[in-house]
């Protein structure tokens, strides 16, 4: 015996043996862990059998344990498969663990402020070691946990689990889309690139909007911090992503899946009588443990969600950034993050307090009181033909409202502004002007013209040199004087004459781009008539040149940008006093520097 | 099918894809970290070219009126940027430093008679290629270079990094003073006052270091620019027979019947040091310069406020008493320091050469 009052651990060795002594500490330890479980349990949890010893040690950490006394110890078998739930509440909690953790990973690199939140980014980017993943893993995530919430959402009604006693689990539930999808959109601003100014302005504006207009005005002033987003909005949008949304968003998961245990989940409705609710009583032979059966499964999806989304970070996405935050240039086609276009598209429809502000509260509303409104006690489809009717129909309306919310959707814009942009638009939503990606040694210096295309194959060199004499002495004398002037003064390019020269058809991409030009004009003949393009390629550095695309057409009689047809269904020309047409002009220009890879580089 | 239970029905099954699924998590993160340092350079060279992209755009827009749309300057407006000078290339570096060191060898002790004799040939050799180098830069010399002292940074006594020197010139401009550029540049930064972000300044000083050729500049690239930098401290001293900034009108009309007018000397003056055609040019900030002569006479002369004016009176009270009278449409921008910096024969020749200017 030792000098302790206790028998030490020499003593149990000298008494058992050390191999039994050990394994007996080894033991007492992991029990302490697990808050129950010895390591005999642990491998015969692992292995699939049933419990060797008796009270059910399996049950002991839900009973002890912090972490597992918020989990049921046991689930009825028909929740634990994929049907009726496809995991889908599983995986939004799953997406609230996952965006804080690489949010917090993001935080520790962000500074929200205007003046350097651009330069943050662009710093995770080129000079954080796993920067551009984590930032892909948290959008990524974002757009994902929207997607599930919905359908989790869409899900349960579709099961009728919100009948009672599940309404206010419903309730919150509504809640939690709704901070989840205001957590995505205020994650939105935080990069100060265009997209994000550009979709906050606009979802700002829309608060704006909200009655009576006292209230709108101070509404947007306390959202902006200011007439325009500045360094103040970007302040609050920041701590509305990082504080008040995710505090809201834990007390309400917290709230929601409290009500998920007490009431349990909700069998599929063919499972129990109308009116009943028997998920409580779970039978002795319906029972499946969370230890080990619901516990393996949930750490097994954990290593596959988060493979899927590494896989899909590593070759298929890629978060956006944009050029930078520039309140003074309004990017052609801005639309709302997509889980948004359908406040957008309800816009276009008129009023932007009812639209923009009533209808989609209106929206929320009807959804929040769904349960207190459809108290019938069947959960049954075949009961339930009204509400699976109003299911689909707020599922159509949605999905028809976010097309017209798409930029493509009603909104006019002068053809020529169309297509040149189409030609030279910077990288935005995933999407760029065609001649970006041209390779950039096809980009010779020179002039080209879409009019090379109206001759047959061979012919090119001809038709060009005659287009040359008609801008030299012909009918296009006076457009390309204009041009010339207009090219100098406007867009500070030094051409004093134009000579087009015919691009050959090599294969090449440029080639291809200018066909698609041309065929761009010739398909709007009436916004554009007599119209011709033309693409001038000049050096300005080395390994830096300047593309020029133009559009020069006639002026023509108009409402509001559309042309009015004449009996022939031509546009009626302006003329000047002389009879001659009037020559109208547009053009946009872009440099491309050899290392921009808007086409994949050699080799790569 | 049975969708029913956990998709994987047994635990084992579980453990193993769950185990797989980690391990390839850790082999994916691994192969991700391993490319980090590439990843993180292509996209350094990327956003360095969008960065020139987006820098040549507002180049274009904002730069080029006063620097040339190519950067090679404008004479008597701004200094070129495409420039030996700015980058600080020496042309005569090999021959200085060959001389130097071939000066060292011969003045060292021990070096034998021959191999002196051997070093002073190839001395005289290269004074006459340092000669041959600063003829050919001739056009450049013209324009404000000096080979001697071929470094703008060196010469200004800048003591950081071209970069800085671009970003803080584009940050607070460059004021006007007494013999230096008659235009001030504006300050561009919004926290001097400007328009432009400090993004917008990086694009634009990545763009404007993109004109670099390291070794590669050539004696052409020199003679294209078309206009130097003006050192404030090289030029300035008093004119002997100034006119004078407070002579009253009257006292030089009467001595200026003295002296004959030479409009070639008085376009010189007036494209060239007083660089009046960096105001007078498009109407814009100042009177442009063509059909000066057909204004005076047909217009300002009719004006009430001038009543008994000649021509010439006018226009010698417009250069040296500015503010006197101010042409409609126009602010007083005009410096008033023309009187401390032209003798009368120079005012003769610029009315002269104003007078041709119908």
């Amino acid at each position: 015996m030792s000098v302790l009052p206790f028998p030490s651990f020499l003593d149990d060795v000298k008494e058992k043996g050390l191999r039994r002594a050990l394994y007996e500490g080894i033991n007492s330890v992991v029990e302490r862990f697990t808050a129950g479980m010895n390591v005999q349990d642990l491998r015969e949890a692992l292995r699939g059998d049933p419990p060797s010893r008796k009270p059910n040690p399996r049950l002991q950490p839900h009973a002890d344990g912090f972490w597992l006394h918020m989990r049921p110890s046991y689930f009825h078998k028909s929740v634990t498969g994929l049907y009726p739930e496809f995991r889908l509440g599983w995986l939004s909690t799953y997406f609230v663990f996952f965006e804080t953790i690489t949010g917090i990973f993001l935080m520790v690199w962000y500074t929200p402020s205007p003046q350097v939140a651009y330069a943050n980014m662009l710093a995770i980017m080129a000079n954080v070691p796993l920067g551009q993943f984590m930032r892909d893993l948290h959008r990524l995530g974002a757009e994902a946990m929207v997607l599930i919430v919905t359908l989790h959402m869409l899900r349960t009604f579709l099961t009728a689990s919100y009948k009672k006693p599940r309404e206010f689990t419903w309730f919150s539930g509504i809640m939690l889309l709704v901070f989840t999808m205001v957590l995505s959109f205020s994650g939105y601003l935080l990069p100060w690139d265009q997209l994000a100014l550009w979709a906050v302005t606009i979802g700002a504006s829309m608060v704006e909007a909200a009655p009576p207009e006292v209230v709108g005005t101070n509404l947007n002033l306390l959202l902006r911090g200011g007439p325009e987003i500045g360094a103040n909005g970007l302040l609050r949008f920041y701590l509305l992503h990082v504080l008040a949304l995710p505090a809201l968003l834990f007390v309400f998961l917290g709230v929601h899946y409290y009500k998920v245990v007490i009431h349990a989940h909700s069998l599929p409705p063919k499972e129990e009588n109308i009116g009943e609710d028997t998920a409580k009583r779970v039978p002795l032979d319906k029972r499946v443990y969370f230890i080990p059966d619901v516990l393996t499964s949930e750490i097994m999806w954990i290593g596959v969600t988060s493979l899927i989304l590494i896989i899909l970070v590593t070759w298929f996405f890629h978060a956006p950034l944009e050029s930078h935050a520039d309140p003074q240039v309004t990017p052609l086609g801005t639309t709302a993050p997509w889980y948004f276009l359908w406040v957008q598209g309800a816009l276009k429809l008129g009023d932007k307090v009812f639209w923009g502000i009533i209808f989609p509260t209106l929206y929320v509303v009807v959804l929040a009181v769904v349960p207190y409104v459809d108290t019938a006690p069947s959960r049954r489809w075949a009961h339930r033909r009204f509400q699976l009717t109003f299911a689909f129909g707020m599922i159509a309306m949605t999905v028809i409202l976010s097309y017209m919310g798409l930029s493509e959707f009603g909104v006019v814009t002068s053809a020529d502004s169309e297509i040149i942009n189409e030609m030279v638009k910077e990288p935005a939503h995933n999407h760029m002007g065609h001649i970006r990606p041209v390779p950039y040694d096809e980009l010779r210096s020179g002039m080209y013209t879409t009019r090379q295309f109206e001759a047959g194959m061979g012919e090119e060199a001809e038709v060009v040199a005659a287009f040359n004499e008609e801008i030299e002495n012909g009918e296009q004398a006076t457009a390309a004087t204009t041009l010339v002037g207009f090219l100098e003064a406007t867009h500070h390019l030094p051409v004093t004459s134009l000579n087009f020269t015919p691009l050959p058809d090599d294969g090449g991409e440029l080639y291809h781009v200018l066909e698609e030009f041309g065929m761009a004009i010739e398909a709007r003949p009436n916004e554009l008539p007599n119209a011709w393009g033309g693409v001038i390629i000049t050096d300005v550095q080395d390994g830096l040149k300047r593309i020029d695309v133009m559009i020069v057409w006639n002026d023509y009689v108009n409402e509001n940008g559309r042309p009015i047809l004449n009996e022939n269904g031509q546009p009626t020309l302006v003329r000047d006093a002389e009879g001659n047409p009037v020559w109208r002009i547009n053009n946009n220009h872009i440099f491309i520097h050899e290392n921009s890879q808007y086409f994949s580089a050699p080799g790569t | 099918m049975n969708l029913q239970r956990m998709l994987v029905e047994r635990i084992e099954s579980r453990i193993l894809v769950g185990t797989v699924s980690f391990l390839l998590i850790m082999v994916l993160v691994g192969w991700i970290a391993i490319n980090e340092g590439g990843r993180m350079q292509a996209f350094e060279r990327q956003y360095t070219a969008r960065s020139i992209e987006r820098g040549a755009g507002m180049f274009a827009t904002y730069c080029s009126e006063c620097h040339g749309l190519d950067g090679r300057g404008l004479t008597g407006i701004a200094p070129g940027l495409d420039s030996p000078f700015l980058f600080g290339h020496d042309f005569l570096a090999e021959a200085n430093l060959e001389t130097d060191t071939l000066t060292a060898e011969r003045d060292a002790a021990g070096t034998t008679d021959a191999r002196k004799a051997e070093i002073e040939t190839r001395l005289s050799e290269l004074v006459t290629e340092r000669q041959a180098i600063s003829t050919s830069l001739q056009t450049a010399v013209d324009r404000g270079y000096n080979p001697e002292e071929p470094s703008r940074l060196v010469n200004v006594g800048w003591g950081s990094t071209l970069y800085t020197f671009v970003f803080t010139t584009l940050v607070h401009g460059r004021p006007v003073s007494e013999s230096y550029w008659p235009r001030a540049m504006p300050a561009w930064s919004q926290t001097a006052g400007g328009s432009l972000r400090d993004d917008q300044l990086n694009d634009l000083v990545t763009f404007i270091l993109n004109w670099d050729k390291g070794e590669d500049w050539t004696v052409e690239d020199a003679n294209a620019v078309n206009q130097y930098p003006i050192e404030p401290s090289a030029s300035g001293a008093a004119l002997e027979n100034a006119v004078g900034v407070d002579t009253p009108t009257e006292t030089i009309v009467a001595e200026l019947v003295n002296y004959v007018g030479d409009p070639n000397n008085g376009q010189s003056l007036y494209n060239g040091s007083l660089a009046c055609a960096g105001c007078h040019l498009a109407g814009i900030v100042a009177p442009p310069m063509a059909g000066t002569w057909t204004r005076v006479e047909t217009e300002r002369l009719a004006d009430p406020l001038l009543a008994g004016y000649t021509g010439e009176q006018y226009l010698a009270e417009s250069i040296i008493h500015s503010a006197a009278y101010i042409a409609p449409n126009y602010q007083n921008l005009m410096p008033a320091n023309f009187g401390a910096r032209l003798s009368y024969q120079d005012l003769a020749d610029l009315v002269a050469f104003l007078e041709t200017q119908e």
